[in-house]
């Protein structure tokens, strides 16, 4: 392996992306991708940032798309947020450029390839952050010379952006998970609700994941009435699972987190791939829920609620969901729906802890900026605009924000009285590593892990412990593959 | 020739034109070089210069994020692809597919067409017109309307199976029944072929039809020795125009699987594989050498066709 000179370098990636920028151009119909049909960004900035000059204003181009941000009704906040920005900083432009998210990642290393980096870039969040993190300027001494007030946010919160030293982000959004229940079918089955306080006992009993079991057979119900403890129960004719956890697109770590607590699928050394036991144990109660005792609903079952969006069709009576779900829940829409809900504590895993799966959002400065000040004051404007919060549906990372969140949150969904202390005590049992921390040659990883997830959703006679020791051999060769 | 009236009212021959440095042949040349310059000029730019880009890339390791890091790593995406387990996996998906769909769409196609090119069918051309028309509509959306009808509850085609008192399969998320629903939506796509093959049924000379009925040929004898041979250049270039259509099969199989290849990578077709090392992976060098190896893989696919077609294909009347 021998290295190119910069010069040749500097030539051959200017080929690359000349043959990326024709190809993109170009078209044919055997071989066009979604992403041509896809709808043009909904508002574009001038591609580069102008070089501060004296007497001119700093361009300061602010990328979305990654995350969330991109949906036609939140762009008007942010334009409005970037109109008082630049109302208020005559000397920086700020411009807003929204990409559609599943375009975006593409869109902007090609951009990166082709030097013309944005400034900014978010909001996005930690399995985002894996893919650009690298590009991302430590902000860490700006925050330190400019005396940004940080106290707000909980430091372990702040410590999920320091990557290797470096400061890449501020959080500004943080989503705990928790179950989503519906109320309804524990009163027609005459259940009592699951807990709200952590170390509550539901019934007399712990509340851990057995007990959830128990709990979810009871409230999954064939076409005839009978729930999953009968002998009469008919698994072809299910009409009512008793849980699910939905969004979670397959992925076999965040299934594992769930129902078996924090772990990591990379050794402490970096680069060694592992699966921890609790996951296994975890992934375990989830397959046997799904194919043994029925009370999980397979990828088939879940198309055939809501399109996926389960909790919604009223035929779940308990949903692991995080708290931007939010969004998704319309009491007494649809039909089916969901019509009186309220949220719980996750029980206590096989680790013995109590882990709620954590997502959060931030938006960071990308290293190429020619502007690296003006991108800092323009994200510091950004990251303290409660507006952007509330269009994002967001729980803000700063906990005098929340009771204003809450309260609005409590409009919406009234007359329900939704408890949502819940899912702030949730914040406190984060996964820690992250669901969606690092592991070499991420991307790769991270599909072979949703690889995992697919089997464990579809295949009925799965071996899963052979399955998931093969899957950490995939894991190492996609290790080694990243260097 | 053109003439010319003298002043003198004489008719006489044009003279010829004043001597250049470019001879006739060589000015029609330039003349015919510039009618099809558009495509040229496209075709350089926008096909061959990126080719030879993804040539280049396929000896990098290029990432679009890191464009600076670009190395020269010689034929290591090359070698990698030979113990990539997933690139075996990859091309069988394709291959088992084409083995479905290509006989399958031709078979149809053929069918319909002879249909359609009867003299004994009323309406023949809002016929050809209906068959043709989904080929009109974006493959996106037409693949929508697919997963909607192969839905496992509420689709269609299993409420209608229902109906006869058999329960359908999960279609798109099971890992036996993708490739052949894949199969399926391909059928609603065979207007092309069609087309293709109605101009050859209807190139086929009667007098050969007049001659086998003179022999006592029935419906069956004239196709297989009158229709088929006079057909079999159609079919031929129709049959290498679907097999590379399968080999570069992506659309459908992105939008089912939400471009991961599920289920379980049952639908993780070669191209779909390609595209998913170059753009969610970054790993555009690997994505380079994938394509590569498709090129020469449906090239040799091409010369085994055109070696075996002498013993099939007639041409003039001759094999």
């Amino acid at each position: 392996m021998s290295h190119i000179g910069r010069p040749r370098r500097r030539a051959a990636a200017v080929l690359v992306v000349f043959g990326l920028l024709v190809t993109a151009c170009s078209g044919s119909a055997a071989t066009s991708t979604p992403a041509d049909s896809a709808a043009p960004a909904a508002s574009e900035a001038p591609a580069s940032a102008a070089p501060t000059t004296s007497g001119e204003a700093a361009e300061i181009e602010w990328y979305v798309g990654l995350g969330t941000g991109e949906n036609e009704e939140q762009i008007p906040a942010e334009e409005a947020v970037v109109a008082a920005f630049n109302e208020a900083n005559p000397n920086i432009h700020l411009t807003l450029t929204v990409v559609d998210n599943t375009e975006a990642a593409d869109t902007l290393a090609t951009r990166i390839a082709a030097g013309d980096s944005p400034d900014i870039i978010g909001p996005i969040g930690i399995r985002g952050l894996q893919s650009f993190g690298d590009q991302l300027l430590d902000i860490g001494p700006f925050i330190e010379s400019s005396g940004v007030d940080l106290s707000g946010i909980d430091q372990a919160l702040i410590d999920v952006y320091n990557v290797n030293g470096k400061q890449i982000g501020i959080p500004m959004a943080v989503y705990s998970s928790f179950f989503y229940y519906n109320k309804s079918l524990f009163d027609e089955a005459e259940l009592a609700y699951p807990p709200h306080e952590v170390g509550a006992q539901y019934e007399g009993k712990e509340w851990n994941w057995a007990t959830v079991r128990d709990l979810a057979m009871k409230l999954t119900v064939d076409d005839n009435g009978n729930d999953a403890t009968s002998a009469d129960f008919d698994p072809s004719k299910i009409v009512q699972y008793g849980l699910d956890a939905q969004f979670t697109e397959h992925d076999a770590r965040a299934w594992g987190t769930i129902f078996g607590g924090s772990g990591s699928a990379v050794a402490d050394d970096g680069k060694t791939a592992q699966w921890p036991d609790n996951w296994r144990t975890g992934l375990q109660y989830m397959y046997d829920g799904i194919t043994k005792d029925h009370f999980i609903p397979n990828e088939t079952a879940v198309q055939a609620l809501a399109d996926g969006n389960t909790f919604q069709s009223g035929r779940i009576a308990m949903d692991v969901v995080h708290q931007w779900y939010t969004c998704c829940v319309y009491p007494g829409e649809g039909d089916p729906a969901v019509t009186d809900w309220d949220i719980a504590v996750l029980p206590v895993g096989p680790d013995g802890k109590v882990t709620s799966k954590l997502h959060a959002d931030t938006i960071g400065i990308m290293d190429s900026t020619e502007n690296p000040e003006a991108a800092f004051t323009a994200l510091t404007y950004l990251a303290a605009s409660p507006e952007l919060i509330q269009t994002w549906g967001a729980m803000p990372a700063v906990a005098g924000q929340r009771d204003a969140f809450f309260t609005g949150l409590q409009e919406r969904f009234a007359p329900l009285d939704i408890d949502w202390n819940v899912s702030s005590l949730m914040l406190q049992y984060p996964d820690n590593p992250s669901h969606e921390a690092f592991m070499p040659n991420f991307q790769e990883a991270d599909s072979a892990n949703k690889d995992l997830g697919s089997k464990i959703w579809n295949e009925t006679d799965l071996d899963l412990p052979a399955a998931i020791d093969a899957h950490v051999q995939t894991l190492q060769g996609i290790f080694d593959t990243g260097g | 020739m053109t003439t010319l009236e003298t002043t003198a009212g004489q008719v006489g021959v044009t003279p010829p034109p004043k001597s250049s440095r470019w001879n006739l042949s060589q000015r029609e040349a330039l003349t015919g070089l510039l009618y099809i310059s558009p495509f040229l000029i496209g075709f350089v730019l926008f096909s061959a210069l990126p080719m030879l880009a993804s040539l280049v890339l396929s000896l990098t390791n290029f990432d679009p994020r890191e464009p600076d890091e670009i190395t020269f790593i010689g034929l290591d995406n090359y070698s990698r692809l030979l113990s990539d387990p997933l690139v075996g996996h990859a091309l069988m998906v394709t291959i088992r597919f084409a083995l479905i769909s290509v006989p399958l769409t031709l078979g149809i196609a053929l069918g319909v067409s002879i249909l359609v090119n009867s003299p004994k069918l009323r309406g023949r051309n809002v016929f050809r017109t209906l068959f043709y028309m989904p080929m009109q509509i974006p493959l996106v959306a037409t693949t929508l309307v697919w997963i909607g009808v192969l839905h496992a509850t509420t689709g269609w085609l299993n409420i209608g199976l229902g109906a006869v008192g058999v329960d359908g399969p999960n279609w798109l998320q099971s890992v036996t029944w993708v490739g052949p629903a894949l199969a399926l939506m391909g059928i609603w796509a065979i207007g092309n072929y069609m087309l293709i093959f109605i101009a050859g049924l209807q190139g086929v000379p009667n007098e050969l039809y007049d001659a086998a009925k003179v022999d006592g040929a029935g419906v069956l004898a004239t196709f297989r020795h009158v229709t088929l041979p006079q057909l079999s250049p159609v079919i031929f270039y129709n049959l290498i125009i679907a097999l590379i259509a399968s080999f570069q099969y992506f659309t459908q199989a992105f939008v089912v699987s939400n471009g991961r290849g599920d289920p379980s990578n049952a639908t993780l077709f070669y191209n779909l594989y390609l595209y998913r090392q170059g753009f969610p992976f970054f790993n555009m060098g690997y994505a380079s050498a994938l394509a590569w190896v498709l090129v020469a893989i449906v090239l040799a696919l091409t010369v085994v066709l055109f070696r075996t077609s002498g013993r099939w294909v007639f041409e003039g009347g001759q094999r």
